[in-house]
């Protein structure tokens, strides 16, 4: 069977093309870019919210492409057990929508930052981080405004399992100077009670290909097939 | 300012009377309100480059010498062939008076304006760099405050678009304390067939003329007019003159813009800058031949009641002109529908060589196409500053402090310090393209998705060295731009600038943009690269304290590196390798920041720029780049070459032995050896096994490069061979410094 893989691109999506390229040319699925109001969930396997800014983030980061007719549709795709990921903006537009826990907060340094950092799993049970292990310590850069992590439900949270990364040193210890945005206990990435929706800060699609990485690794590529290998063992 | 009278009453125009008069005998009548005001704004120096234009004429033809070259001066960029299909567009361009009294806002519009150029040549924005002039900051909260907001109006606008800043250069100098430089840059990539399918011409009858994106307000108008005078005491007045940035609206823009191209019905294209309607409809109609009839009513405005002179010149941004097929109408429409883009057909191309915009049944333009753009040049006086004798008499005072403490105080100073405080805040890796990440090399390095090329871009200048000698201080910032992408491993292949100067009717001011173009176009010429664009920004002066900036012809160079493998980067890679320099150390201390920081002197013999010896220096590099010599490759520049091998070993901690006894061949002081900032040298890394071979190409090129010393593993600089005696540096403690700057002087 083809997978096939939707990235939907809302009025002012910046990192919709990037995702596009990975999915087509790295991991070599079939990924089409939809517009957010053309997107049908029937057709598609999974699909992608991409990063960068969705209507401008004017208002609020996310809030006004979490309205859009294709969250509905994102909806139905998640209750089916089909899987959703969100990037930087993505994860924004997951929260404002409630698909996802807690709130992503102005950064506290108040700046925009852009850099690469590193975030270890801790969980490795869910749609998109099923090809990793626990602990793994990935490279993978950051760029966002808008990216510290906030929830009233720690608690629950970790009981569910629900903290996917947490922003790491380079030996992959969680400390103070690894959390590059304030996020509560470094928290770079979570997901829902069904693990098949992932929010995550940092850029997967950036992280893909060694040409791009000062470290010359392809964490991000692991995201992606991880998402692959879950349609398949559903859809198997 | 002179006065026009219509209908009774008195209009200011910035018209000489001699325009007045040219105007008035052209048209056989006296223009109308609106027509005077299109005048206004056509003839001012920002539209018309009346004051530079008759210089300018220096620079060679890049279209007629360069087959390279697809489009050059005079066009919305700049565009150069590179190669399997693909095209390069990207001009510069200055924002410096709105952003000197709104920071935030003039920069965001500035990065706005320059991404409009280079969308109407039908290709994607793809990067961004922004060369910037401030006062310096330590106590100075002006200086702060416009460096804050100018960085976060650049990041702001240019991260929501989704256009990577990949680049940038900034001076702190005083003379930019109230007349800051905001200069902006854009680079667009695209294939050589989307290119040709988006001239900015009406070239045919009968097609439609579309508006599309924000709608017409009466934010900017006359800010041409604004940016071709000095600032005055009046900056409050002169607000509503600065445009209010809107990078949502402009993503969008760009999206609509490239599907509407690729449509095939899209027959010309323009973006509305400065001048707004008026200049961009006189230049398509003007520069195609044709005429066109234009429906004012049909142009969706901001407010209500909006009358034509001020829906004429209002430079509201977000605007882009399309010129249509009428087959492709409705397609073209689809595409702005569906983006949900406000737009309106506002009128038809004819073949009557005027331009007619008319007011209900009130005509209120009537005018030859080609008359707006038709501002009569000026022949400006130049005049040698008497003062510069003086100046440039200066002589380097024996120091007093130790060479060691010295190097810590200039590697802390804030035009030698890490700049990352700035590109941290900037998205330079949205696109997927950047190889090489701001700090990480001399140049940004793109690649271009799908072939094994690259694209290496920089900007920049020194000022401090032009207010000298502003020839030879242009020569070295073009030798320095085309060092920075040389040392990426890429060949200059074209160059745009920006000219920022004082202003252009006192004779002293006009003498060093003049000499700084004669330096520009001779370079240029002798070393083959063509000059594809440019823009002058004159009036850059403080009214108040009667005060020029000090002269900034802003260079960008743009190179292609074939293979990845090709690519060089700064950090030295491997302890035990040799450490060379390529190039000789002159007593060039004129302007250094040497001269600057530590004994606060402007003064001194700046460097002179050999061209042959240039030319010969880069023969060399690219030859030991084939054999694949170089392992890392960074220009010297601001503060000497010490500073440079500082920065090589930052990254991976290492250290270096350095050895200057056979580099000094001129018999220099200490300090004039290490910190000379004569210009074309450069720090490389190489292999020991290949260092015969290395100085015997050198030997044939007629170049000086010295084995100067070795990479260390520990991270310590050691010099010996100086007349006086060791030092040892520090690199953990340089690196510290180097890094704490400007956030402790920002962060509070």
């Amino acid at each position: 069977m083809t997978i096939k893989i939707a990235v939907i691109q809302f009025p002012g999506s910046n990192c919709d093309l990037d995702t596009i390229h990975v999915l087509n040319d790295v991991i070599g699925v079939e990924a089409s870019l939809i517009w957010h109001n053309h997107f049908k969930e029937a057709q598609f396997d999974g699909c992608v919210l991409p990063g960068g800014f969705s209507f401008g983030d004017y208002l609020r980061s996310g809030i006004i492409a979490a309205h859009s007719p294709s969250i509905d549709e994102a909806r139905i795709m998640l209750k089916d057990g089909r899987p959703v990921i969100g990037i930087c903006n993505g994860m924004q537009i997951l929260t404002e929508a409630q698909f996802l826990p807690g709130a992503l907060l102005r950064n506290d340094s108040l700046k925009f930052v852009c850099k690469w950092v590193n975030i270890k799993v801790e969980n490795n049970k869910t749609a998109f981080t099923n090809k990793m292990n626990i602990g793994d310590n990935l490279a993978i850069p950051i760029a966002h405004a808008e990216g510290r992590y906030f929830t009233d439900n720690l608690k629950e949270l970790e009981e569910n399992d629900q903290i996917v990364f947490k922003y790491a040193n380079e030996k992959g210890e969680i400390t103070e100077e690894a959390n590059p945005n304030g996020s509560m206990e470094n928290i770079a990435g979570v997901c829902n009670l069904e693990q098949n929706c992932l929010g995550l800060m940092p850029h997967p699609e950036r992280a893909s290909e060694k040409i791009l990485s000062p470290k010359n690794t392809t964490h991000g590529k692991l995201f992606f097939e991880s998402m692959i290998e879950f349609i398949k063992r559903r859809t198997s | 300012m002179p006065k026009v009278e219509i209908n009774g009453k008195e209009l200011n125009v910035d018209l000489t009377e001699s325009e007045i008069s040219q105007i008035q005998d052209l048209l056989q009548r006296g223009p109308s309100i609106t027509e005077w005001g299109m005048f206004d704004v056509m003839h001012s120096e920002h539209c018309s480059y009346k004051s530079s234009r008759p210089k300018l004429k220096l620079f060679e033809n890049a279209e007629e010498n360069y087959d390279y070259v697809l489009a050059g001066p005079g066009e919305d960029a700049g565009v150069i062939d590179i190669g399997d299909g693909y095209c390069l567009a990207f001009r510069i361009e200055s924002h410096n008076h709105p952003s000197a009294i709104e920071p935030y806002h003039g920069a965001a519009t500035g990065i706005g304006g320059i991404i409009r150029d280079v969308l109407c040549m039908g290709v994607r924005p793809i990067a961004l760099l922004d060369p910037l002039r401030f006062g310096t900051l330590k106590d100075n909260p002006h200086s702060q405050w416009l460096f804050k907001y100018v960085v976060k109006g650049i990041a702001d606008y240019g991260n929501c678009t989704g256009i990577p800043t990949i680049g940038g250069e900034v001076e702190f100098d005083k003379s930019f304390e109230s007349n800051c430089l905001v200069n902006v840059a854009c680079i667009g990539l695209g294939t050589i067939e989307d290119f040709r399918h988006a001239p900015s011409k009406a070239t045919t009858p009968g097609d439609y003329v579309i508006l599309m994106g924000g709608s017409t307000g009466r934010d900017g108008i006359h800010g041409v007019t604004f940016a071709s005078r000095t600032l005055t005491e009046m900056l409050e007045a002169d607000r509503p003159a600065v445009q209010i940035g809107d990078p949502f609206t402009k993503k969008m823009i760009i999206e609509a813009t490239l599907e509407a191209v690729k449509t095939g019905f899209v027959r010309g294209l323009k973006d509305l800058g400065g001048g707004g309607l008026s200049c961009a409809l006189s230049e398509l109609t003007g520069d195609g031949g044709t005429g066109g009839d234009i429906d004012m009513s049909k142009i969706f405005t901001r407010e209500p009641g909006m009358n034509s002179f001020e829906i004429m010149l209002s430079e509201s941004q977000e605007r882009m002109t399309f010129i249509v097929k009428p087959e492709g109408l409705e397609t073209v429409l689809e595409v702005f529908r569906k983006f949900e883009m406000a737009h309106a057909v506002v009128g038809r191309t004819n073949d009557s060589r005027v331009l007619k915009v008319h007011d209900g049944e009130n005509l209120v333009v009537n005018l030859p196409a080609t008359s707006l753009s038709d501002a009569p040049p000026i022949i400006r006086e130049e005049k040698r500053p008497s003062y510069l004798d003086a100046l440039l008499s200066q002589k380097t005072p024996e120091p007093t402090l130790e060479l060691e403490d010295i190097l810590y105080e200039l590697i802390a100073s804030e035009n030698i310090c890490s700049k990352e405080w700035i590109y941290r805040q900037y998205d330079h890796e949205v696109g997927v393209r950047s190889v090489v990440k701001c700090g990480d090399g001399d140049s940004g390095v793109l690649r271009i998705i799908g072939t094994n090329k690259f694209i290496s871009a920089s900007v920049g200048t020194n000022s401090k060295h032009c207010f000298l000698d502003p020839c030879e201080g242009a020569k070295g910032g073009l030798v320095e731009v085309c060092g920075n992408v040389l040392a990426s491993g890429a060949k200059p292949l074209a160059m745009v600038n920006c000219c920022n100067f004082g202003n252009p009717e006192k004779p002293e001011s006009f003498w060093f943009f003049s000499r700084a173009i004669d330096g520009i176009a001779d370079f240029c010429k002798e070393l083959r690269i063509p000059i594809v664009g440019g823009n002058v920004s004159l009036y850059n002066e403080d009214e108040v304290s009667n005060t020029a900036i000090k002269p900034t012809p802003v260079i960008m160079i743009v190179g292609v590196i074939e293979g990845k493998e090709n690519i060089v980067t700064l950090p030295f890679k491997e302890a035990g390798n040799d450490i060379l320099l390529i190039g000789d150390t002159k007593a060039e201390l004129g302007g250094s920041e040497y001269h600057s920081v530590i004994y606060d002197l402007e003064g001194g013999i700046p460097p002179k720029v050999n061209q042959q010896k240039i030319k010969a220096r880069w023969d060399l590099l690219l030859e030991l780049y084939e054999n694949d010599y170089v392992k890392a490759n960074h220009d010297v520049n601001k503060g000497g070459f010490i500073v440079t091998i500082a920065e090589m070993c930052f990254k991976n901690r290492f250290g270096a032995n350095l050895d200057l006894q056979d580099h000094d061949i001129y018999g220099l002081r200490d300090d004039e050896l290490l910190f000379s900032e004569s210009v074309g040298r450069f720090i490389i890394e190489t292999s020991p096994k290949n260092l015969d071979e290395i100085l015997e190409m050198a030997k044939k090129h007629n170049i000086t490069v010295n084995k100067i010393g070795v990479i260390k593993s520990n991270p310590e600089i050691n010099i010996k061979g100086l007349k006086k005696k060791q030092i040892k540096l520090d690199i953990n403690k340089l690196k510290h410094l180097y890094d704490s700057t400007i956030p402790d002087l920002m962060e509070i």
